[in-house]
């Protein structure tokens, strides 16, 4: 790759056309009536027949991060309980449910569905599609998301929720442990919301090979779509375990399978390899889509091309690949063979290779370039920092006789929220300062933006860097309380205010993204400067993408056509249909063009159909073909042919 | 800012069955599905590695009759189904019409099959682990033979009613890989279900 084709230049506003003329460029009526074709319906009823992808994928974001708030508050209420010794704020039961549910939630309801919803939103833009491959498939993934995590919150409100911590570990989480509906509630939920990863997840891998802009050949297309490939993939070989883990407890618990019951045969340590086969790669799972994040939001404030393309590919994909041969490093105290031991421990530290090269590639592209240190800039920098941390003790802890001492302390908590946070949530925020004026046509407030990101990172360390040493000092994880003398109280008092510090900073942001809403300054189409194609539509994006399909011919088409002074698009899709270009898998040429469908109520009675058998699921087993049923009358619906258009 | 047309779209086609994004994301579900699949299997040798006896003391591995049915009325459906996308391709709508028909017959004979294997399994879900495995592949598949049977019952009845076109036969082509999956994943099934205990 040549990375001197393009000089190092800053961002100048003057030099970016304000708007590409997107009215202009076809004509008014034109513009007009195909802008009609892909209008999604107003009001409440038009709601629930949406199904642009960026309808859907902001709703992804939005209810991802009302999660987000909610278990973040159940974290502060966790803090408040452990800020001093044999306090009595929260009773045990009612710790754990908080903790199993803060935990699920996060992981569940908040990371998967956000960065789905991110990849949603952008991945169509930025290969150049007019939509995603299976927009119906999308409107019923986020209604079974939506309907499967308020069902899973709303058990926090009635007093029935899950308490066997986020990993559910058996015997702990069998009927004789766990009575009630916790458990149930639980695994239900889970394997119903996993539903929803699954169809995004198959939605976008469709989308990113058939539906690129023609020209964007693989080796063209953007950091941020590889990593979603790869996300989507992972999420393709990854759900499948959690599903079968949790459908096998569901059974135990509702009609006496025998899959966990030692004394008949079964192995708890089975659902220990099934929900980390899973487990393990979901972490990779966030956190890839996150690194290509950080990648898009490197080479814009740098201004200059990603140094080293194909080795970023390779380790993102390499990460991928990797992350499914480390489940057993969460299993090392469960007493397995010391040759099997030896192999995970040599495959945890292998994963440090590819993250190596990744942060060598970002910092040699910052290196050469005039960097400009904006809001999504800065998120990025402090992603950096505390996921560095958090790779530190990861080779650590992937170091089996050092597990062994800090396993189930709170180091290991420390640990995994450097990681999570500082790979996934930092990155996140860095997006949504970068993408907000592309979603709203706002920009939000620089200054806030700072302050928010200033009052993130010190509160982050503040509350999670003290529980490295809490747990080196032997304070376990999971318990509601501790006793006073063992000198962990002031540590915690500190971790509790960071916690309250690490909550300001978010709520800065939320005020921030409310206020810009209505009082930000206009956005341009490109306010960044950047190379990708979502910012050659409007800000907010256009209800069809692009007015005209852009046609790409090297791997920063925005910058190309600044420097050219003119843009290269296809002419001849239909101005009454909703059509994009099919193109074939290595090398984008064009080779068909996909009707899509529009507005439609059936996802939406689909996914209460199946809400209905899965929620039944808790309580009756009949509801299974209940379900069922009821699940294929609406699809025969969904699918019935329909004539809107015939062949000229 | 000018546009230079760089491809005309005016003359590509708008149906291309084979080529379709649909075929693609119908091969993603049977990724899902065969790992789904994979699980199973993989968890039904962790068990049986776990345990002193597998088939447990007393209880003896299903009857081999039945399941040899099913395994050969299957692919015989799935070679209608082959049968009927060819006239499908040619336009021949009578071809199309009699080949799901004669398809999701063979299947439904099949679950008939499978439902009197299924009587006499001689262990049940809920005294032993390799009952729950034995009757929860079982009951895998047959869920997915339900709804191959059921999806493409829909496609029949479509066909009968000559709504299948050589242009418009995207239904046909992607139900036909579905089934192609579900008929042929019963051989590891079998294989796992039904042989291995007699081997290992």
């Amino acid at each position: 790759m040549t990375a001197v084709g393009i000089e190092t230049s800053g961002h100048d506003p003057a030099l970016e056309p304000s708007s590409y003329g997107h009215e202009a460029a076809v004509g008014r009526e034109a513009f007009e009536r195909i802008e009609r074709t892909w209008r999604s319906p107003a009001g409440f009823v038009g709601w629930f027949t949406q199904v642009n992808h960026s309808a859907i994928g902001l709703r992804f974001i939005v209810t991802a991060f009302v999660f987000f708030i909610l278990s973040g508050l159940l974290g502060l209420a966790m803090r408040l309980q452990l800020a001093m010794p044999l306090n009595e704020m929260l009773s045990p039961e009612a710790y754990n449910q908080i903790m199993t549910v803060h935990g699920t939630a996060m992981m569940f309801l908040f990371a998967i569905p956000a960065m789905e919803g991110v990849a949603i939103y952008v991945a169509p833009l930025m290969v150049g599609a007019r939509d995603m491959a299976f927009p119906r498939l999308n409107a019923f993934g986020y209604y079974v998301y939506l309907i499967g995590g308020s069902a899973f919150f709303l058990s926090l409100a009635l007093g029935m929720a899950p308490d066997a911590g986020w990993f559910n570990y058996v015997p702990l989480a069998n009927k004789t442990f766990s009575e009630g509906y916790g458990v149930d509630i639980w695994t239900t939920m889970i394997t119903f919301i996993e539903l929803s990863a699954l169809t995004a997840a198959v939605e976008l891998i469709v989308t990113i090979m058939k539906l690129r802009a023609p020209g964007m050949s693989l080796d063209r297309m953007p950091i941020f779509v590889w990593a979603v490939l790869v996300m989507s993939f992972m999420i393709l070989f990854a759900m499948p375990s959690v599903m079968v883990a949790s459908a096998f407890l569901m059974m135990d618990r509702l009609v006496d399978t025998q899959f966990f019951i030692v004394e008949n045969g079964g192995s708890p340590l089975l659902w220990q390899h099934l929900f980390w086969f899973f487990g393990h790669p979901e972490v990779y799972i966030i956190l890839v889509p996150a690194l290509g994040i950080v990648t898009s939001i490197v080479v814009t404030f740098s201004g200059r091309p990603l140094f080293g393309y194909t080795a970023l590919v390779l380790a993102i994909t390499g990460i991928g690949m990797v992350s499914f041969g480390l489940w057993v490093h969460h299993m090392y105290t469960t007493g397995l063979p010391f040759m099997g031991r030896s192999f995970f421990m040599a495959a945890s530290s292998m994963i440090a290779i590819p993250s190596g090269v990744q942060v060598y590639c970002w910092i040699a592209t910052l290196w050469g370039g005039k960097v400009r240190f904006a809001t999504p800039m800065l998120w990025v920098l402090a992603f950096f920092g505390v996921f560095i941390a958090g790779g530190l003790t990861g080779v650590m802890v992937a170091s089996v006789p050092f597990d062994r001492q800090v396993h189930d302390s709170y180091f290991v908590v420390a640990h995994f929220h450097y990681v999570l946070m500082g790979g996934a949530v930092f990155p996140l925020m860095g997006a949504i300062y970068y993408w907000f004026p592309k979603a709203t046509g706002r920009m939000l407030s620089e200054r806030l933006g700072i302050g928010s990101c200033l009052t993130v990172f010190v509160g982050f360390n503040i509350t999670f860097f003290p529980m490295h040493i809490l747990g080196l000092q032997g304070m376990p994880r999971r318990v509601y309380t501790y006793v006073d003398g063992l000198g962990w109280g002031n540590m915690n008092l500190l971790a509790t205010f960071g916690a309250f510090l690490l909550a300001l900073g978010f709520a800065l942001t939320l005020f921030n993204v409310v206020r810009s809403l209505r009082h930000g300054a206009v956005a341009p189409d490109n306010p960044w400067g950047g190379s990708t194609l979502e910012w050659a539509t409007a800000s907010p994006p256009l209800n069809c993408n692009f007015i005209q399909q852009p046609v790409v011919e090297s791997r920063r088409p925005m910058w190309d056509w600044r420097e050219a002074g003119s843009r290269t698009v296809v002419a001849g899709l239909s101005e009454d249909r909703r059509e994009t270009m099919v193109t074939t898998l290595l090398d984008a040429r064009p080779q068909s063009v996909m009707v899509l469908p529009g507005p439609t109520p059936w996802p939406f009675v689909s996914a209460v159909a199946a809400s209905f058998g899965f929620i039944g699921l808790i309580f009756s087993p009949w509801f299974f073909p209940i379900g069922f049923f009821a699940v294929f009358a609406t699809m025969v619906f969904w699918f019935w042919p329909r004539h809107p258009w015939r062949k000229k | 800012m000018k546009a230079r047309v760089l491809v005309d779209a005016s003359d590509i086609d708008r149906f291309a069955p084979h080529t379709h994004p649909l075929w693609w994301g119908i091969l993603g579900a049977v990724a899902i599905e065969a790992a789904v699949v994979a699980t199973l299997l993989t968890s039904y040798f962790y068990l049986a590695a776990q345990n002193p006896a597998w088939p447990p003391e007393g209880v003896a591995p299903p009857d081999l009759f039945w399941p040899t049915v099913v395994l050969v009325l299957l692919p015989l459906s799935s070679f209608t189904m082959w049968w009927a996308g060819k006239g499908s391709d040619r336009g021949d709508q009578r071809q199309l019409s009699i080949g799901v028909t004669a398809s999701v017959t063979l299947a439904v004979l099949a679950l008939v099959a499978r439902s009197f294997q299924i009587a006499e399994f001689d262990a049940s879900w809920n005294d032993h682990a390799y009952g729950s495995i034995l009757w929860v592949i079982t009951g895998f598949h047959y869920t997915h033979v339900v709804s191959a049977v059921s999806g493409t019952a829909v496609v029949a009845v479509l066909a009968w009613r000559g709504y299948f076109t050589p242009e418009r036969q995207l239904g046909v082509v992607v139900d036909t890989v579905y089934w192609y999956f579900v008929a042929g994943v019963f051989l590891p099934i079998y294989l796992v279900l039904y042989i291995a205990p007699r081997l290992l």
